[in-house]
């Protein structure tokens, strides 16, 4: 229990110092997590509109094949990635392997599922004449988009939480395609790992306080504008 | 504005919906599209919409391909269906969305919804409405644009019987006020009655009878329509006749039948005294105080020759001509 306090003392004061190391790690979480969120969000909305709207053969097979990406371990998605990027591998050529690109493109397969579930629910929760409805009435069509993200809101911020948290949390994929290089590739999960394995209780604890803190910042914004409801 | 199909032929993927080789929507008139649950009915609506394009033929409504015309069409769907936010928010947009200036807007939404009974829920979230005053507030949205061919499918579903009443009296008056053309959907031949100056009857995608509403009731063109607009049919030696709906009456007349009783049931205006007549079932109102059969019993009732019209074998099929299904 005292060691759990002295670890709390030590992390609140590698915060407050403003430790360079820690605020390092935490910038290039955010900035790997954010762009990978970003990049599912780009793909996944579409691809989880047409789903949701859209009718065809194969529709219930693909949703299918979402649903169980959603639940693919990180760890796994890495070593997909891993076998894609390393040097022997199809890709290998584009050396990206123990990159930030390549933990991106691995957050970004972690991510992308949820972010095309959560859409397609969202949107299929919508009435169905909402569309015709907007049509009629004139709106062009990126004026209907805008309008159905809108009504849909709630679902959509509900996918970049998910998609977000999921991979600003993860560290299978991380360690396995960015290889936890110092300065490099570090990112606040793979270093909570390294310092715990090192016995660095202090600096464990201080990332993993940063990690909750910065999550929490990000969900919490997010839910605020999620909750405001349209005049 | 004048609306028109000509040779359209639409399906949902190998299913045919409807196969119109011409029909007309008069300037300035209301017309009921009338015809049992699938009978393309709907289609009809989302076709003068430019919400379906058909498979072949063409679709114009005032002269325009229809999807170019939407600026043209008010749309009132069956499900009232709005965004978020409250009935003012939507009334707005669809002004908005139409291009009409903020005080153009005040000025329609205030009419509109006060003509149509909703202006105290214009600050009540729209999703929220009961089903009636979501229906009224859908009828209202549509009728503010002003539109020069207004749409309504089914206006009067989702009303309670007190609110269809009501409904039903107010409709004719607001569409005079604020619809040009007006084509509405029904499946109920009273309410289209009641409505539309003319009628188009649909049954399996084809237009079997239009026109004015009166010809078209008067001269039903097969015995199949004629039993859709209410019509009781009783084979006769020629083939079938169609007695009009209301049309027997007790006690002997031009069109005389014997009736072995049945049932009597007291309806309190009025008694309906049913049985069988050559197999068939009919039941004939007889007015509240006049002297009951009894079940068992036979009764004379009879028609006048002006509500009797009679089907020869085969029937009739001159349906599908263009000339049959032109409105005007």
């Amino acid at each position: 229990m005292e060691a759990i306090w002295d670890g709390l003392v030590e992390a609140f004061r590698l915060i407050l110092r403003g430790d360079g190391e820690l605020f390092s790690i935490a910038g290039r979480s955010l900035l790997v997590s954010g762009s990978a969120t970003a990049l599912a969000m780009l793909v996944g909305v579409p691809l989880g509109y047409l789903l949701g709207r859209a009718r065809f053969p194969a529709r219930t097979l693909i949703l299918a094949a979402v649903g169980t990406g959603m639940g693919m371990p990180p760890v796994v998605a890495g070593l997909v990635i891993w076998l894609l990027l390393v040097r022997s591998g199809p890709f290998g050529g584009f050396e990206l392997i123990y990159t930030k690109q390549a933990m991106i493109i691995a957050q970004f397969l972690i991510a992308t599922p949820l972010v095309i579930a959560f859409t397609a629910a969202s949107i299929q929760a919508l009435p169905a004449r909402l569309p015709d409805l907007l049509t009629v009435l004139g709106a062009g069509r990126l004026r209907t988009l805008w309008l159905l993200a809108r009504e849909a809101r709630l679902g959509l911020l509900a996918a970049v939480m998910a998609g977000f948290g999921a991979v600003v949390s993860e560290v299978g994929a991380s360690m396995a395609v960015g290889g936890n290089l110092v300065g490099d590739t570090r990112v606040l999960t793979t270093a909570i790992v390294t310092e715990t394995s090192r016995a660095d209780t202090e600096r464990a604890i201080a990332y993993g306080l940063v990690l909750l803190a910065m999550a929490f910042a990000i969900v919490a914004v997010l839910t605020v504008v999620q909750q405001r409801s349209p005049r | 504005m004048e609306a028109r199909l000509e040779a359209v032929q639409f399906a949902y993927g190998d299913h045919p919906v409807l196969d119109v080789p011409a029909l007309r929507f008069a300037e300035g008139r209301v017309t009921a599209l009338l015809g049992p649950n699938g009978s393309g009915k709907s289609t009809v609506l989302r076709l003068l919409a430019g919400l379906e394009r058909p498979a072949a033929g063409r679709v114009l409504v005032g002269g325009k391909p229809a999807p170019a015309a939407r600026d043209s069409v008010a749309y009132a769907f069956q499900e009232a269906v709005f965004l978020s936010g409250t009935l003012r928010a939507n009334l707005d947009l669809a002004l908005r969305l139409r291009g009409l200036s903020p005080s153009a807007r005040r000025s329609r939404l205030a009419e509109a919804a006060t003509a149509c009974g909703v202006a105290h829920l214009l600050d009540r979230p729209a999703n929220r409405l009961s089903g009636g005053e979501a229906q009224r507030a859908n009828l209202a949205r549509a009728l503010s644009l002003r539109a020069p061919l207004t749409l309504l499918d089914e206006p009067l579903a989702g009303f309670d019987e007190r609110g269809r009443g009501e409904m039903l009296a107010e409709l004719p008056g607001l569409l005079r006020r604020f619809a040009g053309t007006t084509v509405l959907v029904t499946h109920d031949r009273d309410e289209a009655l009641r409505l539309a100056e003319d009628l188009v009857l649909l049954r399996e995608g084809r237009v079997r009878a239009a026109g004015p509403r009166r010809e078209v009731f008067a001269a039903p063109p097969d015995p199949e329509t004629a039993a859709f607009l209410g019509y009781t049919l009783i084979p006769t030696d020629a083939g079938l006749a169609g007695i009009a709906p209301g049309g027997l009456r007790p006690g002997p007349g031009d069109f005389t039948l014997t009736l072995q009783v049945e049932e009597v049931v007291d309806l309190v205006t009025c008694v309906e005294v049913a049985g069988r007549s050559g197999g068939e079932r009919i039941a004939v109102a007889f007015p509240a105080g006049s002297p009951l059969p009894a079940p068992g019993e036979q009764v004379t009732v009879s028609a006048p020759t002006g509500m009797v019209v009679s089907f020869t074998k085969p029937a009739p099929e001159t349906v599908d001509r263009p000339s049959r299904a032109s409105v005007a």
